[in-house]
Formats: structure tokens, sequence, C-alpha cells
């Protein structure tokens, strides 16, 4: 598994760089509580036909930071930007709440110290 | 199509795939995963099946009138709830003597009913071990 | 002049769904042109619970029950996982054995798939017969592990009980009436004019459309792809036995109803050759320590692939579970499919694609 790091404000272009239709997939995205104010983002990607392969780019984010969409060159991962909203109360470009808790619920389930 | 008039008609002389419960005996197989025995004088008190139990099914509790076991020293007793239980046998694999003093037999657990008091007692039992005999 | 449109809800309750899941269609003259959809009615925080309550070695019991019909391939894949960050190796014999559980998993949930198909074509007859032979498959995991839904087969480090040699020849009879039943369900499926003719041209995808939704499982292999987990993982011996991937060109129903029966077909084969030539051996090791850093592990499941990560620092409860299911990342590409398509064949379409809500919203 290699991991590479980006920073919030070039991440959309080394994707964009990286990532051809025909050869790499694209898994789902990932959030890891470090403490109270940080949480690691993860974007997971694997090959085609190669056995083994798994690269994934991650970067460390703060509570009020805005987390740039890939949307527009990986039309799927929507969904997964979604789930982030609503386990950790991050913010993410274009994406609203309300995939699996309610729209106006205030837990955060995945956050860090939440007794849930 | 004439192959599926076929088969469409023949169904109708079979007989059905249901079995009628509790008219008539379902066939347990071989092995069944049933409910966990316990033999007290063979036991160490090492708490080890306590300690894998998955779901906390297995408990040993404090208790004033303990056993005449050398080996229980500080009074505990042991309590098992057939209705938390998911018969996986973990507690079997993790006994320093699985056959003589915790093993899995083949009865089923009998259905539970208002008298067996099935959460409150249980409730119970798990504060007592929380806090202790007061 | 704009043309008036109506909104019509597939809701959560209705008659020909397996599944809790909710549509808002937006219709023009019963073709669909919008479409809204809502997909977490079964959220019961797993993934919470497995870093905060449940210890390391008790987690595959729980992981097990997200799911009825997947529930093998969430155990296995977590438990590989963990064995990768503790010391110690698995024997051939348990690897097998636990190929053998999967395999056999494969062909009850694909015959689940197909006799909904055909009972949303309004063939009820083949959906009862499907059904009936369904439960010789159950009837032979039960004889395997001792119940018919929840195994709690696999634990860290092997399997919990070993194959008798009366089960071994069971399990080969019973599959070997099992595959002359498909191939009569293949010629049915290719001239009945109820389950072929209806079904052609409908709900496609194209194969430049399936690699920008990064479609994964029988969806993927019906437009085209070429990719299967199996093929692309080292960490069980797929080569060994005999496995062979199975693709169709054209991405519709009818394309995706074709590969699930031929992938039935080559399970049984893979079966039979396991219980062929089965290694001798222990079936259970310990592995001692604690788990430390982190793995990303993938296993195919029936209905594409399962992703587990999972990352630990030496104490008994671990830091995070992350558990990415096949239908989570099915659901964009389904969304896109339903435009232009009519009303009244959406849930055939639904159907086809062989949706688990409670593997989604877990």
């Amino acid at each position: 598994m290699k991991k590479i790091e980006v920073t919030l404000k070039n991440v959309v272009n080394v994707i964009r760089e990286f990532y051809k239709p025909t050869k790499h997939h694209f898994l789902t995205l990932n959030g890891l509580a470090i403490d109270e104010q940080t949480t690691e983002i993860q974007w997971i990607f694997s090959e085609y036909a190669k056995t083994d392969e798994i690269i994934v780019f991650y970067v460390d984010v703060k509570e009020d930071d805005v987390i740039p969409s890939i949307v527009e060159i990986i039309p799927s991962a929507i969904i997964s930007q979604r789930e982030i909203v609503d386990m950790f109360g991050l913010k993410v470009e274009d994406s609203q709440s309300g995939l699996y808790l309610d729209e106006d619920s205030l837990a955060k389930p995945l956050s860090f110290g939440c007794a849930i | 199509m004439l192959e599926s008039l076929k088969k469409a008609f023949t169904n109708l002389f079979k007989k059905p795939q249901t079995i009628s419960y509790p008219v008539g005996e379902i066939k347990k197989p071989k092995d069944y995963r049933g409910l966990i025995e316990y033999s007290e004088p063979d036991c160490i008190y090492c708490l080890k099946c306590e300690k894998a139990c998955p779901p906390g099914a297995i408990l040993f509790v404090p208790t004033e009138n303990p056993s005449d076991n050398e080996k229980n020293k500080k009074s505990q007793i042991y309590e098992y709830n057939p209705w938390l239980c998911i018969y996986c046998g973990e507690c079997v694999r993790a006994c320093p003597k699985p056959q003589e003093a915790l093993w899995q037999s083949e009865k089923k657990p009998n259905v539970a009913t208002k008298g067996d008091r099935v959460n409150d007692g249980w409730f119970e039992i798990e504060t007592l071990k929380k806090e202790g005999i007061k | 002049m704009s043309k008036k449109t109506i909104n019509i809800p597939l809701g959560s309750q209705h008659i020909s769904l397996l599944e809790p899941i909710r549509f808002k269609f937006t219709c023009e003259n019963e073709t669909i042109v919008g479409i809204d959809s809502d997909v977490g009615f079964v959220h019961r925080g797993v993934e919470k619970a497995c870093s905060s309550k449940f210890k390391f070695d008790a987690i595959p019991y729980v992981v097990a029950r997200i799911c009825g019909l997947c529930a093998i391939t969430h155990s296995l894949s977590y438990t590989m996982a963990v064995e990768s960050l503790l010391d110690g190796e698995v024997t051939q014999r348990a690897q097998y054995l636990r190929v053998l559980m999967v395999e056999l998993d494969r062909i009850h949930s694909h015959m689940l798939c197909l006799s909904h198909v055909s009972e949303n074509a309004g063939f009820e007859a083949m959906f009862m017969r499907i059904m009936g032979d369904r439960e010789s498959v159950m009837d032979l995991q039960e004889a395997l592990s001792g119940n018919r839904v929840q195994f709690d087969y696999v634990s860290i480090g092997g399997v919990n009980r070993d194959i008798q040699s009366d089960v071994a020849s069971k399990v080969k009879e019973t599959l070997s009436e099992l595959r002359k039943k498909v191939e009569g369900y293949i010629e049915e499926f290719e001239n009945n004019w109820s389950l072929s003719l209806r079904y052609k041209g409908i709900g496609a995808l194209s194969k430049e459309e399936a690699y920008s939704y990064n479609a994964i499982g029988p969806l993927a292999r019906a437009s085209g792809i070429i990719t299967d987990v199996r093929s692309e993982s080292t960490a069980l011996p797929y080569n060994d036995i005999g496995f062979e991937i199975v693709t169709k060109e054209d991405g519709d129903i009818y394309a995706r109803n074709m590969v699930r029966l031929y992938e039935m077909l080559n399970s049984i084969t893979m079966c039979e050759n396991i219980i062929d030539s089965m290694p001798e051996g222990e079936i259970f090791t310990k592995l001692k320590g604690k788990p430390e850093g982190e793995i990303i592990t993938r296993l195919e499941a029936p209905r594409g692939e399962l992703m587990y990560y999972v990352k630990g620092s030496k104490k008994p409860i671990l830091d995070r579970v992350r558990i990415k299911t096949p239908t989570f990342s099915s659901i964009p590409a389904f969304m896109h499919i339903f435009e232009g398509e009519e009303y009244a064949n959406a849930p055939a379409i639904l159907a086809s694609f062989d949706p688990c809500m409670s593997c989604t919203a877990k």
C-alpha cells in the first residue's frame, strides 16, 4: 500500500493528473479521527488487472477547513463525500447532509470523543 | 416453450416442499449447536470464558454463600443467559479443561415466558457485577 | 412551451420491493427525467461500535450480522485484515475450507437474485422453482457449519469445524444434481420469451459509462470490463482450483442474468475441485499479540468488491474499522441508468442490480 501526502490546495490537480478512467479504479473516501481538532482524510485508488496495488492520498484537516470536491473528475464520489459530512461533521463543497442521519441532527458519531 | 409447459404440468402432482411444523418433526443435523453446560467441581475460576464471550452472556458475580471449591478465592458464582448467547462455542475453546468443566450439548433452549423475567433479572446481575454486594 | 412534469415516488413500501429504499421520480408522460434517492433507513452504527465497545477478537461475530446474505464475506474479510497485522500463518486446509463456504454462498445468493428478476417479469412458476432448489444448498451449509444463515464459521487463526467424509460425499452428490438444473435454467432464460425478449435492450450501461462511474461486480462484467478481485489479489488460492472470468458485451438486463448463470456453473466446478484436492493438516493455529499498523484488504462478494480498512495501535480495542460495501458504490451508476427509461420498467431494473440495503446503511 503506497501512501502519498498532499495539501488541500493541490489535491484536485494531483488527482486530475494521476487518474485515467481505463487504468485506475476509485474505491472510496475515508476519515480517521486523530485527536479533538485533527482528522485525516484519505482518497483510495487501485489499478485494474494488477495484483495487490493500492494507492492512497492523505491530508490532515482541522474543524473549519472546506474540503474540495472531485465530482467533476470522478462522478461516483458524490456518495462518499456526503457520508463524510454526516459522520464527521466536516464541510465538503457541493455536498449536503442527510444521507444516513436526519438533516437537522446534531450528532457526529465518528468524530473524536463523541459518546454516542 | 414446450419444456416449460410440460414442467408446469408435472409440478401439479408433486407434494409440497413445506414442513408442517409443529405437527411434523424437523430433522436436526449431527453436531447441532446447543446450550452450554457447566460442572462446578471441575472449574478452576480462571475467568477466561467470561473474557472470550462476544455478547457477554457468561458472568461471574460475587455471592454471599460460596461453594466449597478451594479455587473459589473471591466467592464468585457462575451465571449464564441462554437468550443472549449466540452458540458460537468461543467459551469452550478458551477453557483450559474443555470437556470436563464446560461443554456444548445438543439441547434447544426453551421459549421465554413473562415469569422468567428475562430482561430485568439480567440487568440486576450486571449491576451486581459492577458495584458488588451492598 | 415547456412540458408539465409530475412526481411519482417508488416509496419505501412497495409491492415489488425487497429492500427499504426510496426514489422520487420526476416524469414527463411516463419517461423518467429526474431522480432523487434516500438510502439510510436501516443505519445501526456498526462502525462506531467496532471502535468503542467490542474487543478485536469478538469483531468477526459482530460484523457478520451486518447482512444476512453476505455474512461470511464480511467476517472473512475482517479476519484476513487482522491476521496480516499479527504474527503467524494460517494453514492451507483452513484456506481451502474458507473458499468452499464462500463459493457455496455465491451460488445461493445468485439464485435469489434470478428468482426475483423472473418474478418481476410475471413468470411466477420460475420463481417458485428456483427457490425450491435453493434449499438444497442451504442444507449443505447447515451440515458443514451447524446453522443455515449466520454461520459463525471463521475465527482469527482458522475455521471452527472440520469436514467429515460423509459430508464431503453428500456435497459432491448434491452439486452434480444442481449442475443439471442450472443447465436447464440457462436454456429457459435464453429461449422463453418472457425472460429473453422482454429484457433485451432495457437498462443498458455502455462500456465508457461503466469506466467513468467505477462499476463493480456482475454489473461491470456484463458491460465488457474484465475485472474481478479473485484474479487481482493473491490472498486466497483461487488460481489452483480453476477460476475463470465470465464477461458479456451488451450491458442490459439480459446480459447480467447470463453472467450470473455462468458464474454459478464456474462455482460448482470450483467446489468439486476443492473437495477432490483438499490438503491435510490442522484447521486452527493460535496467533499471538495485538494488532498494530494499518492495512487494506479486498474480497469478491456476490454483488461486487468489498473493502476493509483496519488500524490498530497495540490495544485490545481498535482505532478505526472502515467498511465499503458493493451496493454503496453502485448507487451513482444506477441513478444514471434510470434517466430515459419508462416508469413501468423501474422495478425490473432495480431487481437486476441486486441491491442489499442493510449492507449500504450500516
